[in-house]
């Protein structure tokens, strides 16, 4: 029977050592909510198991003039529950506040939700469309870099050997500038999301639209960003006639499998919907603040 | 002695429950709570196959294993002779049961037990499970019920010939019976018709979803003598069941009831407890078992998946001539699903002329079904409150009027043949349709549906004991499991009879050696049942308290009468004494004869049949196809509530449980058979936010025969969900579904189909 | 005398074919003893798959269930519950 390591370092260079070191396979501890399904599933049997919550600076939420700074393991209930980062980014905060339920976000945090890499992460489409970046620590030094450049796969991340995520960068809103996001699931809470759709706007003159960022996940290996449906938006009002070109960018991009959760059709379909519902809330969000 | 119709001080009001504050805090004892000195670890190995033969099973390597005790397979079991097996029409054949506990020659689903292992924990045991080697011969499978009855499906049993049918049949078959219910002419009936609908529905299997898994501790000591602690609706069919496929007498085994976190029905068999005491048996240490929750999906058993076609002709102005069923079972595994109630119940509300149901209990390769709340009724009046629905539509009528004009009513013939007696369906449909939900005002994209429901409730053996302590408070000591609220019913009826608060009577479930005989909590009977049998002794109680009052007042048993708690002198010639309450009584209990209690065993008849009748308001997203759970109210003939919040909590519990049937739940199984679904994440059960503050509407028309007028009140409620659900959904998006579960693909898929 | 069906069809095959009988019983247990006599193995048929239901009442595992002289019988699979 193998045996099973837990190192709960208390630095960063302690956790970036004990992630470097030992041949066998080695899994990073934040809450919890997805290596301890996986562990007592049997899906996953680590040898190490290295608990980044005593770390300084990992679990905790600063803000700078120009951007929030939240740490890797910071969880779920703490980002509801920071009143500043919910006004500046109301889609990250509600889209972590869909994690699970509220158990789960007592614990869940985005460095394990972007890590763990389901292609149905809840947290991880907002963050992209916020333009965030990941601060990465390794045996090679530190790094910075866009959150879409973590997750490269179902499961997989560009992590290398020894690195871990150190914390989040989400720049402030510009005026005018506001988030939402939307996921369907079957019941109301405690579902994977069959689709889930990110929208960051930023309104001009006259409330059109001058910079945006779509993004979708569940649709895809990885959370896509939808250029073709930010071109759709730039430059326009939201009319039937955006709506209905966002609509069918974010259908085209959709290249979503049939599993228990949803069928590739139906898949293709709600994301279309909820690019189009999730642009109305930006919007209206945008055109207030 | 009734108490119908009586003022009542304590049946009626809503007192905390003895166990509430133990189930909140995390205190109460639940089967996996148990822990006994030297206790080991026991877990089952199962089938990944969904049919395979059986051809080798090797032990050596786990036995190895430190730490491992013991290893049992169907070896460890006696083979259970073929003449006790088909003996007929008995629910529980001992011979299937055993196979479905430990497989014997054959594996019949993904999930089937093959083997078990005990071992010093729980870690090494499954470690152990890997080490035991199985050789299989994988055979082709069959899980859908239709397929499973075509001429060329792989067979199951190859000494299975399907009952029911004239001549019997010479080649075996997937279809272990046929069963069929006629009432005057269907031709005739179809002719006179205006109007006829012929439609199809078909459902998933579902599960119980009970919250807590199975899970036993077992002993045996080194005198033979058993004892078993375990999550069940019935300890002494626990006894009574192991006794049998194990070959104990059933006077070696205790056993225990442990505090049940659901049973809905599914906890009315064994799977675990044979195996954990053979386990015991072998290792000489006691053994737990506790099921995950995958193990649960994989190897218990959920309610049927079924096929339901329904005709039915009408004329013109609603009334029915002529009803059409056919109800086709998956019974999983072994024989023994439950479409004979299924053929009973579908059209029991209903007074229809010329009837012919026929249902058919067809075997395949999936856990062996388990009874779920008024087993066979849902899935039936899935089929027939639709196509009512439909029939409605059809001629222009109020689902509710059409209901009125062929409700069933006492004097009225069921289809299955009793004529009906002290029934309180119409009264249903009347507090439905005097209620404000029914005339409340819809917006855009919402619609409203109703259906209704029936079950038997059953009686039986229950056994009670009211013992009177020194300080005159009060045990009610029964042998049945509670798993609705039951157990404060029973100190409520027993304070009842005795005059006194509800505070002074402590109810206990008592295990198989300290009380008598008591069937099992199912079948909506406990208050029923088993309240008749506390109601019985608690006023063979009061005679005797009556009888120390004369001794100690020197006056005959006749002159005392027994009101509020104490014994008066009945009347002015009896003599001027001062009332003696139950306490002053009881501390002198010695002197005037000795300890105060009674017992009475009674084998319950008469339980009244529940009707109920649900309405319901849904939005639909006509986008998605979500379906939000905008109002719900069940209306429902209780006879009378003993406890009324714990009767509006089974009623909320079975729409429930019926919402999630409509909704979400199903079971999804790969190309191999295999289970692709086992898991709470994916089997989706409604969760709380799901669904909004049921509105319970208590309707009482007592039973006669039960000294409260008690009717059972758990199963019925489940019934009309699935229906009143998809009413609404044409409703409110014009679109009918007749596919449980009606989830958003689906939805979507008929409302763009619908669009052109 | 009272009439009884067997309502179902499955003991048929107990009965060849028949299911209306008139059986001269006052109780449950006489009329089990007098359909046994008749058709051997119908009475255990009876006894552990069905109920009777007399004069509408649904009666299990009872042999004293009176049955009057104009009483309606029905014998019916045997019901359980969840």
């Amino acid at each position: 029977m193998s045996g099973l390591s837990f190192i709960a370092p208390k630095t960063v260079e302690e956790a970036v050592r004990a992630l470097a070191a030992g041949d066998g396979l080695t899994k990073c501890l934040a809450g919890g909510t997805d290596l301890l399904v996986q562990l007592r599933s049997g899906r996953a049997r680590p040898e190490v198991i290295v608990d980044m919550k005593r770390i300084p600076g990992l679990i905790g939420i600063s803000e700078r003039e120009d951007r929030f700074i939240i740490g890797a393991a910071t969880p779920g209930a703490m980002i509801s529950e920071c009143g500043p980062l919910c006004r500046a980014w109301p889609g990250i905060t509600e889209a972590v506040d869909l994690i699970g339920s509220q158990q789960i976000q007592g614990r869940a945090s985005l460095g394990g939700n972007l890590c763990n890499a389901s292609p149905a992460a809840d947290s991880v489409p907002a963050v992209i469309a916020a333009r965030a970046t990941c601060v990465v620590v390794g045996p090679e030094g530190r790094r910075e870099v866009p959150v879409e450049a973590i997750v490269t796969g179902p499961g997989q991340t560009s992590l290398r050997k020894g690195e871990l995520i150190l914390e989040f960068h989400v720049p402030k809103p510009r005026p005018h500038q506001a988030d939402a996001y939307l996921r369907f699931i079957p019941r109301t809470e405690m579902d994977i999301a069959v689709v889930g759709c990110a929208v960051n706007v930023t309104l001009g003159d006259k409330g059109v639209c001058r910079d945006a960022r779509v993004v979708l996940g569940a649709v895809a290996p990885t959370a896509v960003i939808v250029t073709e449906a930010a071109e759709a938006l730039v430059g326009h009002w939201l009319d039937e006639e955006t709506l209905g070109r966002l609509d069918a960018a974010a259908r085209r991009a959709s290249k979503p499998i049939t599993d228990k959760r949803g069928t590739i059709e139906y898949r293709i379909k709600v994301a279309g919907v909820l690019a189009r519902r999730a642009a109305a809330i930006a919007f209206k969000r945008a055109g207030e603040c | 002695m009734t108490f119908i119709g009586k003022d009542l001080k304590v049946v009626g009001t809503r007192p905390i429950r003895p166990d509430g504050v133990d189930k909140v805090t995390g205190r109460a004892n639940f089967g996996a709570d148990m822990t006994v000195p030297g206790m080991i670890w026991g877990k089952i190995k199962r089938s990944p196959h969904a049919h395979a033969r059986i051809l080798r099973i090797d032990a050596e390597k786990a036995l190895r294993l430190p730490g491992v005790k013991a290893v049992v397979t169907a070896a460890d079991f006696p083979n259970i002779a073929a003449e006790e097996a088909f003996a007929g029409e008995a629910i529980m054949d001992f011979r299937d049961l055993s196979r479905n506990c430990m497989a014997r020659d054959k594996a019949l689903y993904d999930g089937h037990a093959v083997a078990a292992v005990a071992a010093s924990t729980p870690a090494i045991a499954e470690a152990a499970l890997e080490l035991i080697d199985v050789e299989y011969e994988v055979l082709p499978f069959v899980i859908d019920v239709e397929k499973a009855m075509a001429a060329d499906a792989p067979l199951l049993h190859g000494e299975l010939f399907t009952q029911g049918i004239e001549p019997k049949p010479t080649a075996p078959s997937n279809i272990a019976k046929r069963i069929n219910f006629t009432k005057g002419d269907i031709e005739k009936g179809f002719r006179e018709a205006d109007v006829v609908i012929e439609r199809r529905y078909t459902t998933r299997p579902v599960h119980q979803g009970y919250i807590e898994p199975h899970a036993c501790v077992a002993t045996v000591a080194a005198d033979g003598q058993c004892s078993i602690w375990s999550s069940s609706q019935g300890h002494f069919m626990v006894r009574q069941y192991c006794a049998h496929l194990l070959g104990i007498d059933i006077a070696n085994i205790r056993a225990a009831a442990a505090e049940i976190g659901g049973g809905f029905g599914g906890k009315t068999l064994i799977y675990v407890e044979p195996v954990a005491l053979a386990l015991a048996k072998k290792s000489g240490h006691s053994v737990k078992i506790v099921m995950t929750r995958e193990e649960v999906f994989r190897g218990t058993g959920p309610a049927a998946g079924s096929v339901i076609e329904v005709k039915l002709g009408a004329k013109k102005d609603g009334r029915l001539t002529a009803a059409e069923v056919t109800l086709k079972y998956q019974a999983g595994a072994f024989p023994g699903s439950p479409v004979g109630p299924g053929c009973m119940c579908a059209l029991a509300m209903y007074d229809v002329p010329n009837a012919n149901v026929t249902g058919y209990d067809v075997v395949c390769n999936r856990p062996k079904v388990a009874a779920y709340r008024a087993p066979g009724a849902p899935n039936a009046s899935w089929g027939v409150e639709s196509c009512l629905d439909e029939l409605a539509l059809a001629l222009g009528l109020d689902p509710l009027s059409l209901r009125e004009k062929n409700a069933a009513k006492d004097g009225v013939k069921a289809v299955h043949g009793p004529t009906w007696q002290n029934i309180g369906y119409a009264e249903t449909l009347a507090a439905a349709k005097a209620h404000p939900h029914w005339r409340a005002p819809l917006g855009a994209g919402q619609g409203r549906g109703i259906a209704s429901g029936f079950w038997f409730n059953i009686g039986g053996e229950s056994t009670a004991s009211v013992h009177v302590n020194e300080d005159g408070t009060v045990v009610v000591a029964t042998g049945s499991p509670d798993i609705g609220g039951s157990r404060v019913s029973m100190a409520m009826m027993v304070a009842e009879v005795l005059g006194v608060a509800v505070e002074r009577v402590r109810p206990i479930v008592a295990d198989t050696s300290s009380i008598g005989y008591t069937f099992l909590t199912g079948g909506s009977r406990v208050t029923f049942a088993t309240g008749m049998a506390a109601t019985e002794a608690a006023s063979r109680v009061v005679d005797e308290l009556k009888k120390r009052a004369a001794v100690i007042w020197e006056i005959s048993p006749e002159a005392v009468e027994w009101r509020d708690g104490m014994a008066y002198p009945a009347g002015q010639n009896a003599g001027a004494f001062e009332p003696l309450p139950l306490a002053e009584i009881a501390f002198r209990s010695a002197r005037t004869g000795g300890p105060i209690s009674a017992e009475a065993a009674i084998n319950a008849q008469g339980p009244g049949a529940g009707f109920g009748t649900h309405i319901c308001d849904v939005e639909v997203d006509k986008e998605t196809g979500a379906v939000k759970i905008l109002r719900y109210t069940a209306i429902q003939d209780v006879g009378r509530a003993i406890h009324p919040a714990y009767v509006e909590g089974q009623l909320q519990g079975g729409v429930t449980q019926g919402v999630g049937w409509a909704l979400n739940e199903e079971y999804i199984y790969d190309k191999d058979g295999r289970l692709e679904n086992p898991g709470f994440l994916d089997y989706r059960i409604p969760v709380a936010s799901d669904l909004p503050m049921i509105d319970a509407v208590l309707v009482e028309v007592p039973n006669p025969r039960h000294p409260f007028g008690v009717r059972g009140v758990g199963e019925v409620p489940i019934i009309p969900p699935t229906a009143a659900v998809a009413n609404a959904i044409y409703r409110a998006a014009g679109v009918r579904l007749r596919d449980l579960p009606m989830s958003p693909p689906k939805v979507l898929a008929a409302i763009d189909e619908e669009k052109g | 005398m009272p009439h009884v069906v067997i309502s179902g069809d499955i003991s048929r095959r107990f009965t060849g074919g028949e299911r209306e009988f008139d059986v001269e019983a006052t109780t449950f247990r006489r009329l089990i003893l007098e359909l046994d006599r008749r058709f051997p193995g119908l009475g255990r048929q009876i006894e552990e798959g069905m109920a009777v239901a007399i004069d509408g009442e649904i009666f299990q595992d009872a042999y004293a269930a009176p049955i009057g002289e104009k009483s309606e019988v029905y014998l019916i699979p045997r019901i359980g519950g969840g």
